[in-house]
């Protein structure tokens, strides 16, 4: 199996120094579990920027060497046709760029493959050429995917925690810069927007809720055990949380 | 102007009964009012409202009208909003779409947000705009959340999410919605992305504020933020726009066959959904949390408690302090801080840094003792009893209900 990691080149939230994204190095850590050659892939000016990427499991990283704030989804797609992995992961946002988390569905849809969201866990499916997925929901659901290769999927928080960072390993991997043959300089993602510092804008306040229910049946002094426990899996039943 | 003042001298001259030695005074006397008129601002400021205005103005170069006699006279503002009635949009000037995840049949903290959003934005300028809420059927409170109308997606639990992006795809080509707003939160988020890449449209993702003529999203690390008016596709923040809480909306149905684009994806081959496990959860993650605090001495019984209500089980400092449960299962400031519906608190006093750690939770269940305890007065269900009473009678009965419904 192919495997392609889209590295970025993020930047620490703390320090803004380029620093590999969590995310991303999560993906390494799901894509060296399956059995293939992982790659790394990053499109920008600076292929040092995703050294770090090298330190976590990967040997070889692609450089595609594009100007500073030029788009990186014509070099990639373009990278990604002539390559035609089978398996391609993402982090499902980014970390001190743009942050929208686009590019792995502006890609799948460039490339016409399936994208599955916020994995967690990945493994061979039961028949060659598919994978199946963990998909990581609300409140600790999953939802197991089986997907046909080639595929994209991103990857979310809760996959299981990189593999530790080792100099050496970073040192000796490669990074090789390969040439960008169509160039469209296409700048300004987003027309009509305009920029400025960021000012921090406080969330609402999470209060302490008004207690919810009528206050008549709120307060009971002194109940049986056995009243008691009816009363608690009642007002679960009835606000929906358990229902037994 | 009208009120008289009280004139504390003429009034004791007015009661005093000439005694002999020294003075006497009868201050059972009703004493007339004196002759100074007292200013009453709030009278004055009755005068300068003009009422036909809908909300609070006032004209101060108004002359002094006549005062009411009473404020019951006035044409109360209050009286005529608090009409309860049902808010109806009958010919909406444009549409607002706010598309809800609504996990497990109910609206989640961020749901009632995004139909906030959708609410300013139908109600923006010179208003008229109708919120379209797309839900899985049999969603209740979506009319008192803001929603005008509202799209069932049926069927939508077996669906993948390419499928459910046609779905709702097809629905914006065919109602061409000003705005489509969605949480920048599980399902949402992916959904938002893959029908504004469809459609060849800007997104703007997690907002971190919003208003009627502004959107605002933080980019390169917090550094520096766009801005611009709000655009078609927005996904927002959570704890970024309040919910609604006005009058009720209409909620009604809308109908309209929106399977067009429900071919499957062929490379999906399979979904399975696989329930998560509460006790393996952290608690930052859970939606129910049965928690032990200092009133609980039997921990054996309470985690095969937390475990038969399939519950996470937490514990205040104390327990943690104790060793009796992990830290990693503490709730409070300096623990976890929960983002779970429901909260059982056996046997917790309820410390102020406590409740900080669960003042996200909707439904609080409290047993404690002490009929004072703040955490009583926090919950919706408090029960005055011994926690180590009612655990068992608990256990009981929820294995007795689980044996019957098999
Ligand atoms: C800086 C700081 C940070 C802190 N952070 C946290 C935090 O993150 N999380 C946290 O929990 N605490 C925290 N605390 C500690 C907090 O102030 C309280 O001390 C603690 O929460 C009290 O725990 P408790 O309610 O379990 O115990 P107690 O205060 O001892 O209360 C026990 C309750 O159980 C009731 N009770 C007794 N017997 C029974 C029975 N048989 N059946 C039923 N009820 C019974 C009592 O009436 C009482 O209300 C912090 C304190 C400080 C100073
Ligand atoms: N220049 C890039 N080169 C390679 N991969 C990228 C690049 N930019 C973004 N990605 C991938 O897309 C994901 C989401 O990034 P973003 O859309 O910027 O939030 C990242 O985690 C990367 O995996």
């Amino acid at each position: 199996m192919n495997i392609l990691i889209c590295l970025s080149a993020a930047r620490h939230p703390v320090s803004d120094r380029p620093a590999l994204s969590r995310l991303e190095a999560q993906a390494i850590g799901l894509a060296t579990r399956l059995d293939g050659r992982v790659t790394g892939l990053h499109a920008g000016p600076d292929g040092e920027a995703v050294r770090e990427a090298l330190g976590v499991g990967l040997s070889l990283v692609d450089h595609l060497a594009i100007g500073g704030g030029v788009d990186p989804l014509e070099a990639l797609s373009a990278r990604l046709r002539a390559e035609a992995p089978d398996l391609i992961l993402a982090g499902r946002r980014g970390q001190g760029g743009e942050d929208s988390g686009l590019v792995p569905y502006c890609l799948a849809e460039a490339l016409d493959l399936p994208l599955i969201a916020d994995a967690v866990a990945i493994e061979t499916g039961p028949r060659p050429g598919t994978i199946r997925v963990d998909q990581a929901l609300k409140k600790g659901d999953r939802r197991r995917i089986t997907v046909k290769l080639p595929a994209i999927v991103t990857v979310h928080p809760l996959a299981p925690a990189p593999a530790p960072f080792v100099f050496a390993a970073a040192r000796r991997g490669t990074i090789r810069t390969l040439p960008v043959l169509e160039r469209h300089d296409r700048q300004d993602a987003h027309p009509g927007w305009n920029e400025r510092p960021y000012r921090a804008r406080p969330k609402l306040m999470r209060t302490a809720a008004t207690p919810a229910g009528d206050p008549a049946g709120k307060l009971h002094v002194d109940p049986a055990p056995e009243e008691a426990a009816r009363l608690i899996l009642d007002y679960l039943e009835k606000n929906g949380i358990r229902t037994f | 102007m009208t009120r008289t003042r009280r004139d504390p001298r003429s009034e004791r001259e007015a009661r005093s009964v000439g005694g002999r030695h020294r003075p006497r005074f009868d201050l059972g006397l009703a004493v007339g009012a004196s002759r100074r008129p007292r200013r009453d601002p709030r009278a004055e400021r009755r005068g300068f409202e003009v009422f036909a205005a809908p909300r609070l103005r006032l004209d101060r170069t108004q002359t002094l009208a006549p005062i009411p006699a009473g404020p019951g006279d006035a044409p109360s503002r209050r009286s005529e909003a608090a009409a309860p009635a049902v808010r109806v949009v009958a010919a909406p000037a444009y549409l607002v779409f706010a598309v809800l995840e609504a996990a497990k049949g109910r609206l989640s903290r961020l749901d009632r947000q995004v139909l906030g959003a959708a609410r300013l934005l139908a109600d923006a300028g010179e208003g008229g705009g109708a919120v379209v809420g797309i839900a899985p059927a049999g969603i209740v409170d979506l009319g008192a959340c803001g929603a005008d109308r509202v799209l069932a997606m049926t069927g939508d639990g077996e669906m993948s999410a390419p499928a459910r992006a046609a779905r709702i795809r097809a629905m914006v080509e065919a109602l061409a919605p000003r705005h489509v707003i969605f949480a920048e939160d599980g399902e949402g988020a992916d959904l938002a992305r893959r029908i504004a890449v469809s459609l060849r449209e800007t997104i703007l993702t997690d907002l971190v504020s919003l208003s009627a003529r502004q959107a605002v999203r933080a980019r390169d690390g917090n550094r520096t933020e766009m801005f611009g008016a709000p655009p078609r596709f927005i996904t927002i923040g959570e704890d970024r726009v309040a919910a609604y809480g006005g009058v009720p909306c209409e909620a009604r149905a809308l109908d309209g066959d929106f399977n067009a684009g429900r071919s499957a994806d062929p490379a999906i081959l399979s979904i399975e959904p696989v329930a998560g496990d509460p006790s393996a959860l952290s608690l930052s993650e859970t939606d129910f949390v049965v928690s032990a605090g200092n009133g609980v001495t039997d921990i054996e019984a309470f985690k095969a408690l937390a475990a038969a209500l399939s519950g996470t089980p937490g514990a205040s400092r104390v327990v943690c302090d104790a060793g009796l449960m992990p830290r990693s299962a503490q709730v409070g400031a300096s623990g976890t801080v929960l983002a779970a519906d429901c909260y059982l608190a056996l046997g917790i006093a309820g410390a102020p840094q406590h409740l900080q750690g669960i003042a996200a939770c909707e439904h609080v269940i409290a047993v404690n003792t002490d009929l004072h305890a703040k955490m009583v007065e926090r919950a919706g269900l408090a029960i005055v009893a011994d926690a180590q009473a009612v655990m068992p009678a608990l256990k009981a009965l929820v294995d007795e209900r689980k044996r019957r419904a098999r």
